[in-house]
C-alpha cells in the first residue's frame, strides 16, 4: 500500500474499533508497507459486538430497588423458606413462586481470594478481591464487587456491608461491599 | 448397548499460536490424521460430533458448520457440543452414544480451538482478551461485572479445600507443576515442555492467590480427533482397537449458592463413580494403570485425585508427596504433560487426553510409553467451579 492508503487504513480501523493509531501502526506497518511475503499469514483487526435493550424479566424489581431506593431484596420460597440472593422468581427446588423480602445489606465472606491478573476489562483495577458473600437473611452466596484499601485484610468470616454508588444505573455494580469497621 | 472402540486418532501440535491456520484448517489436519490412522476415507464416516468451546475465540458463531463443510462431510449428521473445559469429554460422550445406540457405525469426534486471535493491543498479548471472551460464560447479570476469572473460581475451591484439610500446600501444588512440565518434555505435541524446580514455581509471579504463574495451564491452539466405531466395524477396521468401557457424566449447579460446599467438586465425584461402576472398577488406584486428569490448575489436579477416588477425601496432597502419580509411580497422572505441560486447547483438550491414554494402551507412546498399560482414565472438567465433568475408562484389547 502507498503511504496515503495506509493512513486511510489506520484511520478507518481507529474509528471503527477505537484502537489507538500508534498501536495499529506498531502492529500493521510491516504488513501494509509490503515487506511481508504474499503467502505469509495475514492478520487484520476485528471486534465482535451486539447492542442490547436487555430485560431483567421477573428480576426487574431487584434492580429498580437498587437504583431508586438503595435497597437489596432477596426472594423467599414460601414452601422451603430458602431465601435467594441473587433473587429468582421461582424456587428451583419446590417450583413455587418466590416472595420479595428486603435485606439489611450486611453479610459475611464465605470464600475469597486476591486477583493479580485478570481480563482486559478489569486489568486496571488490579489487585482486587474476588469473594463470595452470604448476605444476612439469605441461604445463598453471591459473587460481589469488594472495595477495600488493603486486600490482605480480607479473609473468610470478614463481616461486610453494602454501599451504593452515587451514580446508579440499574446494574449489579450499583452496589459494592466493604468491610464493617 | 453396543460396544464402542476407538479405531483411529490424530492430533495437531498444541501451540500458543497457529498463526498460519484457521480453526477449520487445524480441524482438517487432525481429522485427516485420524482417518489415515483408521484407514478410512471421509465417505466412510457416518456422523460427526464437534467439540468447540468459545465462539469469540473462533470469531464465528456456529463454527461447527464450517468445520463440517471443510471436512467434506456434507449431508452427514453432526452436532456441536460446548461444556466449557469439558467440551472434549462431552463430545466423546455424545459420540459414544451415537455408536452405542446402534444409530451409526462410525463417528468422528473432533475438538478444535483457536484463542490467540483474540488480542489486547495495549498490552500486546492475547491472554487478557482471551479471559474477557471467557468471562461471557460467567452469569452476565451478577458474576460477569465482578471481573473474576476461571482461575479465581478454582482458586476459591482450592482455598476452601485447604481450610478444611490442610492441603494442597503451595509446595505440593508446585510439585504437580514440576511433574507436568517435565512429562511434557517427552511429548512431541506439547506446548510447554520445561525442566523447572519447585523453587521456580514458588517464585513465579502471582496470578490469583494461591496460584502462581506456573500453577496455571496456558491457553492453546490445536485440534485433536478420534474415530469411534461399533464392535463389528472395529473388527474390520483395526487389529488394535481401544475400548471405551466406562462413561460417566454430571453437571452441577452453576450458581455456587445452590451447592452445599465448594471444597470438593461433586460433579467430578458423580461422574467418576458412574464411569467406574460401568467399567467394573472397584479400586481405581489398583485397577487403573494411568490417568489423564484435567489439571487446568495444579491445585485442582490434587483435588481430582480425591474426586476420582484414588484416595480418601482430604488426602490428595499425599499422592504427589509420596510419588504415586509420578511417571514411575503406582498410578502415573498426566504423562502427556496435562493441560499445564501439553496445553489447553479447550474444545480439543478432552480429546487430546483420550488420544494420550489410547496411545499408551496401543503401546505407541514412544519415549514416554508406560509399560504394560491396560486400562486408563480420562477426566474432563469445565465451567464455573467445575460445572461439568465427564470421565471415560479406556481399555486395550486383551
Ligand atoms: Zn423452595
Amino acid at each position: 500500500m502507498r503511504e496515503e492508503e495506509r493512513d486511510k487504513w489506520y484511520q478507518y480501523h481507529n474509528e471503527k474499533f477505537g484502537i489507538p493509531l500508534e498501536y495499529l501502526r506498531r502492529e500493521y506497518e510491516e504488513e501494509l508497507s509490503g515487506k511481508v511475503p504474499v503467502d505469509a499469514p495475514l492478520e487484520v483487526p476485528d471486534r465482535m459486538d451486539t447492542y442490547y435493550k436487555y430485560s431483567y424479566g421477573q428480576q426487574s424489581r431487584f434492580f429498580r430497588e437498587l437504583r431508586e431506593n438503595k435497597k437489596i431484596y432477596g426472594a423467599k420460597c414460601p414452601q422451603c423458606e430458602k431465601v435467594y440472593c441473587p433473587p429468582r422468581a421461582h424456587c428451583s427446588l419446590c417450583y413455587k413462586p418466590t416472595e420479595w423480602v428486603p435485606l439489611k445489606g450486611t453479610g459475611v465472606i464465605k470464600a475469597c481470594t486476591v486477583q493479580y491478573f485478570t481480563t482486559s476489562a478489569f486489568i486496571k483495577k488490579l489487585p482486587f478481591i474476588c469473594a463470595y458473600v452470604q448476605l444476612d437473611g439469605t441461604d445463598f452466596i453471591m459473587m460481589t464487587n469488594m472495595e477495600v484499601e488493603d486486600v490482605s485484610k480480607i479473609t473468610v468470616g470478614t463481616r461486610v456491608e453494602a454501599a451504593f454508588r452515587d451514580e446508579r444505573r440499574g446494574t449489579i455494580t450499583d452496589v459494592y461491599f466493604r468491610p464493617v469497621d | 448397548m453396543k460396544k464402542v472402540a476407538i479405531v483411529g486418532m490424530g492430533t495437531t501440535k498444541f501451540k500458543a499460536r497457529w498463526v498460519d491456520k484457521t480453526y477449520f484448517e487445524l480441524a482438517f489436519d487432525a481429522a485427516k490424521m485420524g482417518m489415515e490412522d483408521a484407514g478410512l476415507g471421509r465417505e466412510e464416516i457416518d456422523c460427526a460430533v464437534y467439540g468447540i468451546y468459545n465462539d469469540f475465540f473462533q470469531r464465528q458463531y456456529q463454527p461447527d458448520a464450517f468445520v463440517h463443510d471443510y471436512l467434506g462431510l456434507g449431508l452427514k449428521p453432526m452436532v456441536r457440543v460446548n461444556s466449557g473445559g469439558a467440551t472434549g469429554g462431552t463430545a466423546l460422550r455424545i459420540g459414544y452414544s451415537e455408536i452405542a445406540s446402534g444409530l451409526y457405525d462410525v463417528c468422528l469426534v473432533l475438538g478444535v480451538e483457536k484463542c490467540a486471535d483474540c488480542y489486547n493491543y495495549e498490552l500486546q498479548t492475547a491472554t487478557p482478551e482471551v479471559l474477557r471472551a471467557i468471562l461471557y460464560t460467567a452469569d452476565m447479570t451478577y458474576d460477569n461485572p465482578a471481573g473474576r476469572t476461571a482461575a479465581s473460581g478454582f482458586a476459591l475451591a482450592v482455598i476452601a479445600h485447604k481450610e478444611k484439610y490442610g492441603n494442597p500446600t503451595e509446595e505440593q501444588m508446585a510439585k504437580v507443576s514440576v511433574k507436568n512440565h517435565f512429562n511434557a518434555t517427552k511429548n512431541p505435541i506439547a506446548q510447554s515442555p520445561q525442566v523447572i524446580t519447585v523453587e521456580d514455581v514458588l517464585k513465579s509471579r502471582k496470578i490469583v492467590e494461591p496460584f502462581k504463574f506456573y500453577d496455571n495451564c496456558l491457553y492453546t491452539e490445536g485440534s485433536s480427533a478420534v474415530i469411534l466405531a461399533s464392535e463389528e466395524m472395529a473388527r474390520e477396521i483395526t487389529d488394535r482397537p481401544v475400548w471405551i468401557t466406562g462413561v460417566g457424566a454430571s453437571a452441577d449447579y452453576v450458581m455456587p449458592g445452590n451447592r452445599p460446599n465448594i471444597h470438593t467438586f461433586e460433579s467430578s465425584r458423580v461422574a467418576a463413580r458412574k464411569a467406574f461402576q460401568m467399567g467394573g472398577i472397584q479400586d481405581p488406584l489398583k485397577e487403573l494403570d494411568l490417568a489423564e486428569l484435567h489439571d487446568a490448575f495444579t491445585g485442582t489436579e490434587i483435588m481430582a485425585y480425591e474426586d476420582c477416588f484414588f484416595c480418601e477425601e482430604g488426602q490428595g496432597g499425599d499422592l504427589i508427596d509420596n510419588g504415586t502419580v509420578m511417571p514411575d509411580g503406582e498410578l502415573p497422572v498426566n504423562l502427556s504433560g496435562g493441560l499445564i505441560g501439553c496445553g489447553h486447547a479447550v474444545g480439543a483438550t478432552g480429546i487430546m487426553q483420550t488420544y494420550e491414554v489410547a496411545l499408551h494402551l496401543r503401546g505407541e507412546a514412544g519415549e514416554r510409553q508406560l509399560k504394560n498399560a491396560r486400562r486408563g482414565l480420562v477426566q474432563s472438567i469445565g465451567g464455573t467451579l467445575c460445572t461439568w465433568t465427564v470421565c471415560l475408562v479406556l481399555e486395550r484389547e486383551e
